[in-house]
């Protein structure tokens, strides 16, 4: 199989035994394996959930995982998962917030975490950063490290109306250590972030941006919806490697 | 606003039955082709129709029973009443069952049946057990005074007979009023075990003596004790009766350590 690493969703091997976990171990067996979170909640206003991270603790004790990673915002309501990723006023309150929690989730972990940034369609008036100043003030007050999804990236900033390379300009080269790719949707009136199709040329066109600015870095290519045959997910793979390799997407007609 | 009260009116609104609150605008900016209340809306469907997802994917049979426009109404309407409690997102079924019951939105069988579909994602996700004991690992001297431990995995449910035909016939009403009558020996209310022996998740009717000894064996009893629930005929007819019983729980990989 054409993969360099795996990621696994954390939540899906928490607490929790049978098939999931022996099919765990045997790709761990094979290859490095990024978890990869969705419920950590780092910008709730619930305390963080102790029983969580512990079983996340123990599970990354258990496979060693290539880096832990959850979202930039908040998923969880008086007392309740909202099993969304709901983005965040960029003020400094939420800042301060935000990085308290990231401590405390690394303290925790006695590791690094990866912060992803999310893709969003609605922005707070309240908001007094732009969210790449917000991710890149968390990271680096909290010591954290970031997984840039660069379609998230494009879909925010058509959403918003910001330029993408001027988000990717504004992060700490040294903080981006791992990154995401997937395609999207056209709406009524917005891009939604749906990875049901392949990456787009402009998103392939960002990518390169990145890897100009970021290196080449671990990257996944995700998909959830209408999941297309493995050959075609290995070319697409392939793809990413080729223009990793190479610096440029301009060979990419899609 | 402070971040408390926006995440609070953030999740207000996208978690809402009712509408968006008329000061939204005050509080999201619109974007260049769509108001922020508009915006919002994507939030909140996605709330919505993501839980109804996690209830179709487990409750497939039950969801396949009522029907796709009757689970949906309900299933909504039971999101709404109970929101998710656990990190994984197909745990928030865990009180569809007895929602559907307490509204007498569907018969007691349709009830159960998503009893049993819940307690089978359960039993698949259930923690592994240290290990599992075969019979031959059982020290003969000691056995009769010990108490038995049980897999993780291993719950027992009350349920009518019609539901496991229901579950059997994927949900199909029609093919389960057919086959119902085979199923003559079951007493129309049974205690059904659900379990996960290695990767696969089974289930299967209990008779009233195994019943009731498993339940002695898994509060504690020692083996002598609810074995002693055999007794009747000769002392070799009940101990190969309490045998037989003790020795298809070994067999089902419900004893662990």
């Amino acid at each position: 199989m054409a993969a360099d690493f795996a990621e696994a969703t954390t939540e899906n091997f928490l607490g929790r035994g049978g098939r999931a976990h022996g099919v765990l171990a045997r790709v761990r067996g094979e290859m490095d394996v990024a978890l990869h979170g969705v419920s950590l909640s780092v910008g709730g206003l619930e305390p963080l959930n102790e029983q969580y991270l512990t079983e996340l603790a123990a599970l990354a004790r258990q496979i060693e995982p290539l880096s832990i990673s959850d979202h930039l915002c908040f998923g969880t309501f008086g007392g309740h998962y909202a099993h969304d990723l709901w983005p965040l006023p960029y003020t400094e309150e939420a800042l301060e917030h935000v990085v308290q929690r990231v401590e405390r989730v690394q303290a925790r972990l006695g590791r690094q975490l990866l912060l992803e940034n999310v893709s969003s369609y609605v922005e707070y008036r309240a908001s007094t950063l732009s969210e790449w100043e917000f991710l890149a003030e968390v990271a680096e007050r909290a010591d954290a490290g970031i997984l840039l999804d660069v379609n998230n990236v494009f879909v925010s900033a058509r959403n918003h109306g910001f330029s993408p390379t001027a988000y990717l300009d504004g992060l700490p080269a040294r903080r981006v250590q791992q990154m995401h790719l997937a395609g999207h949707s056209e709406a009524a009136g917005f891009l939604l972030d749906d990875h049901g199709s392949h990456v787009t040329s402009e998103v392939w066109q960002l990518f390169e941006h990145a890897l100009a600015r970021f290196g080449a870095l671990p990257t996944i290519i995700e998909w959830d919806e209408r999941v297309p045959g493995l050959a075609e997910l290995e070319a697409e793979a392939e793809l990413a490697r080729a223009v990793a390799r190479h610096g440029t997407s301009r060979a990419v007609q899609r | 606003m402070k971040l408390a009260e926006l995440e609070r009116y953030f999740a207000a609104v996208a978690t809402s039955t009712s509408g968006p609150p008329a000061d939204l605008e005050q509080v999201f900016k619109p974007s260049a082709r769509l108001s922020a209340r508009e915006l919002m809306s994507i939030y909140n469907r996605g709330y919505h129709f993501r839980l109804l997802g996690a209830l179709e994917a487990v409750f497939e049979r039950t969801r396949r029973a009522l029907g796709a426009a009757e689970f949906q109404r309900l299933g909504l309407a039971y999101v709404a009443e109970h929101p998710s409690e656990h990190p994984a997102v197909e745990r928030v079924g865990r009180h569809f069952a007895e929602f559907l019951r307490a509204r007498r939105a569907c018969n007691d069988a349709l009830a159960d049946l998503a009893a049993l579909e819940w307690a089978r994602l359960c039993a698949l996700v259930a923690p592994d057990p240290q290990r599992v004991l075969s019979a031959s690992a059982v020290d003969p001297l000691t056995f009769p005074s010990a108490p038995l431990s049980f897999v993780p995995s291993l719950t027992v449910l009350s349920l009518q007979r019609a539901a496991l035909t229901l579950f059997a016939s994927n949900g199909d009403l029609s093919a389960a009023l057919v086959e119902s009558v085979p199923a003559h020996d079951i007493p129309a209310k049974c205690a059904v075990a659900v379990w996960r022996q290695r990767h696969a998740v089974k289930h299967e009717v209990l008779g009233e003596l195994e019943h009731e000894a498993l339940e002695l064996a898994r509060s504690g009893a020692p083996v002598s004790q609810f074995c002693a629930l055999f007794a009747g005929g000769t002392d070799a007819e009940a101990a190969e009766r309490a045998f037989g019983v003790v020795s298809t729980w070994f067999k089902r990989e419900w004893i662990g350590k």
